[in-house]
């Protein structure tokens, strides 16, 4: 098992009234899963998906990511453990303005102090496989919205993570790009990386192997 | 990683090139500025601080009790030296020190230079140390001298210095004597400059033999060193004893004057100040204080300037963080830990600042010369370079550039992911510091505004004084001459009577001001007057010296060549008559010196024979005609001054070819005795220019920022019908708030600050409102300026194009 929330309660105040983001949520993801969430806006999917990426808290429930348990960390460890385990890929893409595709897909590498000659090789084969080695020294605001997001997928892998989070990984782009995306989530998953993604579409959702509802925050099992 | 930072700091920089090109002016001049201000500063109280002893060594001087308060005194008699040595324990080392200027004529070439005559110890007090000839005792002999290294190649150039013979002019005569070393030239910080020194011994008779046993005439200072194991206190209170025994008469003369003993029951208390301090001396009502003040506020100008542009650094960082939250928000969600990115952004300030700091040395380096000039200063890089100093800039270099550069990484590295990536920002808090910032940035601004017009009224005010004599018209200069000094000054009359661009000549033993040679002296006699202890400064004049200076005579009549006894007369000024007391002074006789009995003849009108910064004193005019006049006084026509200035330079030099004429109008002689004035004038103001054109940098720059950052605000007021004038009113107004709370809180400082300074001045202006507001419009119609220049053109765009863009 992957990872596992139980009970996951979050909300905020307002108005002294709590207006509850994720309520009672329990749900448990294996590796190798490729999981799409879906839910209409404001249901809460990319609340969850923050949760599980452990860039947002939550007040109540437990979450054990590969057994070790995510709510009593500290913000150090928990920062080590998604270093090390997780990559996210955003709907904006989220690619640094001043740094080349080369910079963008070698970032992660840095903060993880990996040696120089090291990170050459593994950038090099990143490009490689995404077909983006013309396009190395070329910065995010001259790539299409297609290209960029593959360097944000690219971004997210260098790492080797076990967990991909995507927000949405399509929503800015056409049919067409849409499609190369997901397909190339899928060979990923089929690589043995566990896939979660939040999408509004149809089509997109079918890629995954399972498919969570969420409506105001809670499973949605209609 | 550290390639990848600088790298992206470059791109970031150049990506900002405003923003970045701003605060790199702003920086450079700032530190350049500072770097020129501290020099200076630090050079001045760096002031005699090069001896080895320092520390202590003192020079000693005297407060008394008289019936006018205490009194400091810093002249000592002939034996108190030798005496203070013999009977009061703690004293290692004591010289006497005297200054003058004499001649020495070596063949047949004429020198000017300044002597000092000391005891053989000041070698052993001050490290003056003697380079080539006698160095154990080099003033042993007499008819022998020391000269510095620098005189010694003016007059000798590459020959062998010692053992020559040179000519000393002494009394009228010229003496033969020879050279027995050479010092090594003193520093330029050093407030002891003298080119020549020689054996207090043997000075003229007048000056020392004949005072060896008189404890009444006190001609120089002395200077001691310390015993090792004794504080100055103890010391101080040691010479208890030795006042009483030494100065029984003053001490009783004092108590019948109805003088008051100060709070340990002396009425005289010998006291030490240290060597380190005595450049700072100044005498306000009559006592001793050492005062750093100006070279403190220099110090705190250069600190100021640099807390301005900092304040802009901060302000812009800070404001210009908010565009990269999203660069925050990734680079956390990759992995950056809080000091990596406080690390990376700290990086880019490091940047900014070495490269300002190193422009602004540059800065200083070219504005070195200009600067020296204008404050007419030797500081220079390599006067102040030791490694203390150099250690202390550099920690304070650093430590603005930790704090400036710092403060804004920190807030960023400390924001919350999920906020930072949504762009989304608290901005409340930050804005609050902003606007502290600027507050504080205008206040400094304005209070320097005011202090600079203060500064300049004072010193107007002072400059255009009636003084109480004709200074514009009046042309006084030395007579420095080998030959009779009475015999010249007959000449130069019989020389000027015949030009009719000379209206009437006088002469005296003092300048007014500060002449060209430099010298200032003072004469001061206490007598008995009605058996009350009285004083008065005197001056030995000549014929026509009211009406050369056109002093106003109130009662009686000047010095006349028709009253043969008039060497016996005396005038005084309306201050001498309050002195005296004396209801009707024209019957007074006064018991000057020798029981010789003068008779008052003329009352003249009180007129500022002495500093500006002194009120006028009771003043005694003599004519014995046996004084030696030291000046010449030449009052010509108004009109044409230079030729006729040139005119009188013809005639000096026709009498005296030897000497140079150092002539100059006594408005001139004023002027230089202004020079602290001036020079904080000059530098206040030029403080304040500066932090006006940071200050406004900072509001440029955040002005853009705001601009900027309410584009869509502004296009969508613009859509609904909002007109120019009400969006840059919108727009500006916010800033105007914050000057006008830096003048409310500006103004009462600067209120208190300059009416502390001019507290200094007998003469002095009246504080007004309106130079403050005058200081507050200006900054406000300054930072309008500044602020309009990007709102109305944010306010005149189209609002389609600002909405575009979302």
């Amino acid at each position: 098992m992957l990872l596992e929330l139980k009970n996951i309660f979050k909300w905020v105040t307002q108005g002294g009234k709590r207006i509850y983001l994720l309520s009672d949520l329990n749900f448990k993801v294996e590796e190798g899963e490729f999981i799409s969430i879906m839910g209409p806006s404001g249901s809460g999917k990319s609340t969850l998906l923050n949760v599980i990426g452990m860039l947002d808290g939550f007040q109540e429930g437990e979450y054990n990511f590969l057994e070790q348990p995510v709510h009593t960390m500290k913000d150090k460890e928990r920062s080590k453990l998604y270093k090390e385990y997780i990559g996210f890929v955003f709907q904006a893409y989220h690619l640094i303005d001043e740094l080349t595709v080369y910079e963008n897909i070698e970032t992660p590498l840095l903060y993880k102090n990996i040696k120089s000659s090291e990170r050459k090789a593994l950038v090099a084969d990143m490009l490689d496989r995404f077909n983006i080695v013309g396009k190395k020294d070329l910065f995010p605001n001259q790539l299409s919205g297609g290209q960029q997001q593959l360097v944000g997928i690219a971004r997210a892998l260098i790492t080797k993570p076990k967990l991909i989070l995507a927000d949405e990984p399509t929503g800015n782009l056409n049919s067409k790009q849409s499609e190369e995306i997901m397909q190339l989530f899928k060979e990923l998953n089929q690589e043995g990386v566990t896939i979660i993604q939040a999408t509004h579409s149809e089509s997109n959702a079918a890629y995954g192997s399972r498919i969570l509802h969420l409506l105001d925050g809670r499973r949605d099992n209609t | 990683m550290i390639r990848n930072y600088i790298k992206i700091a470059f791109r970031n920089l150049w990506k900002d090139r405003t923003f970045t090109a701003l605060n790199i002016i702003g920086l450079t001049t700032a530190f350049g500025i500072a770097f020129l201000l501290s020099m200076y500063a630090l050079f001045e109280l760096s002031y005699d601080r090069f001896h080895e002893n320092i520390g202590s060594i003192y020079k000693v001087y005297t407060d008394e009790q008289t019936a006018k308060g205490t009194e400091s005194s810093e002249t000592n008699p002939i034996p108190f030296a030798d005496a203070l040595r013999e009977e009061v324990p703690g004293v290692d080392k004591i010289s006497r020190y005297v200054t003058g200027g004499t001649l020495l004529t070596y063949d047949g070439e004429t020198f000017q230079v300044t002597s000092a005559g000391v005891d053989p110890e000041y070698f052993d007090i001050f490290s003056f140390p003697i380079v080539e000839g006698n160095k154990t005792n080099p003033i042993s002999e007499k008819l022998s001298i020391v000269i510095s290294r620098k005189v010694a190649t003016a007059i000798f150039g590459k020959e062998m210095p010692i053992g020559k013979t040179v000519m000393v002019q002494s009394e009228g005569e010229n003496v033969p004597v020879g050279i027995s070393a050479v010092f090594e030239n003193i520093p330029a910080a050093s407030s002891m400059d003298v080119d020549v020194i020689v054996n207090i011994k043997n000075l003229p008779d007048s000056f020392y033999k004949n005072n060896l046993n008189n404890w009444s005439a006190h001609n120089h200072a002395v200077y001691m060193k310390l015993a090792n194991g004794i504080s100055p206190a103890q010391f101080e209170k040691s010479t208890k004893d030795f006042s009483a025994l030494h100065y029984a008469e003053n001490i009783a003369n004092a108590k019948r004057d109805g003088a008051q003993a100060d709070a340990k029951g002396n009425f005289r208390q010998i006291k030490l100040l240290p060597v380190e301090d005595q450049s700072f001396v100044v005498i306000k009502d009559g006592l001793l204080s050492v005062n750093k003040t100006l070279q403190y506020i220099v110090l705190g100008i250069a600190f100021l300037i640099l807390f301005i542009a900092s304040v802009n650094f901060i302000n812009m960082s800070l404001a210009k963080s908010a565009q990269r939250l999203r660069e925050i928000g990734m680079r956390k969600t990759l992995g950056a830990g809080k000091s990596q990115l406080f690390i990376q952004f700290w990086g880019e300030s490091v940047i900014v600042f070495i490269v300002a700091v190193v422009l602004g040395g540059f800065l200083a380096f070219t504005l070195l010369k200009p600067f020296q000039t204008l404050f007419n200063t030797s500081a220079s890089f390599s006067s102040i370079s030791n490694p203390l100093i150099v250690f202390g800039a550099i920690l304070c270099v650093l430590l603005i550039t930790l704090i400036a550069g710092g403060y804004p990484a920190f807030m960023m590295s400390r924001m919350d992911t999920l906020q930072a990536l949504k762009a989304k920002l608290k901005v409340n808090g930050n804005n609050r510091l902003r606007n502290v910032l600027m507050v504080v940035q205008f206040s400094i601004a304005i209070i320097l505004i005011s202090g600079t017009i203060v500064l300049w009224q004072q010193l107007d005010y002072l400059r255009n004084k009636d003084l109480g004599f004709n200074k514009e018209q009046v042309i006084s200069f030395p007579i420095n001459t080998k030959q009779d000094p009475n015999n010249v000054l007959q000449l130069l009359r019989n020389e000027f009577s015949t030009d009719p661009n000379i209206l009437s000549v006088s002469a005296a033993d003092n300048n007014f001001g500060l002449g060209r040679d430099g010298s200032r002296m003072r004469s001061v006699l206490g007598f008995d007057y009605k058996n009350r202890q009285v004083s008065t400064h005197l001056i030995s004049v000549d014929y026509d010296y009211a009406e050369t200076l056109d002093i106003e005579l109130l009662e009686g009549r000047s010095f006349n060549r028709k009253y043969a006894s008039d060497s016996l007369s005396v005038m005084i000024n309306e201050a001498m008559v309050k002195e005296l007391g004396e209801e009707n002074p024209l019957n007074a006789n006064l018991f000057l010196g020798d029981s010789i009995k003068y008779s008052v003849i003329g009352i003249v009108k009180n007129f500022n024979f002495e500093s500006l910064s002194r009120g006028v004193q009771p003043l005694t005019l003599f004519m014995d005609g046996e004084s030696p006049m030291g000046y010449v006084y030449v009052k010509v026509v108004p009109n044409n001054l230079a030729d006729t200035y040139a005119g009188v330079r013809k005639v000096w030099n026709k009498i005296e070819p030897d000497t140079e004429f150092l002539g100059s109008f006594l408005d001139e002689n004023i002027d230089r005795t202004l020079k602290r004035e001036r020079h904080m004038t000059t530098m206040i103001s030029s403080g304040s220019i500066l932090a006006i054109i940071l200050s406004c940098i900072g509001l440029f720059a955040i002005s853009l920022l705001v601009v900027s950052q309410r584009r869509k605000e502004i296009g969508i007021r613009k859509v609904v019908g909002a007109s120019v004038s009400t969006i840059t009113v919108l727009l500006t107004k916010d800033f105007l708030k914050l000057v006008g709370i830096a003048f409310l809180i500006a103004t009462p400082i600067a209120w208190y600050a300059t009416s502390k300074w001019l507290e200094n001045y007998v003469y002095r202006i009246d504080l007004n409102l309106w130079i403050f507001l005058a200081a507050g419009v200006m900054a406000l119609i300054i930072a309008v300026l500044t602020i309009s220049f990007r709102t109305i053109q944010a306010a005149l765009k189209n609002p389609v194009e600002s909405l575009k863009t979302e």
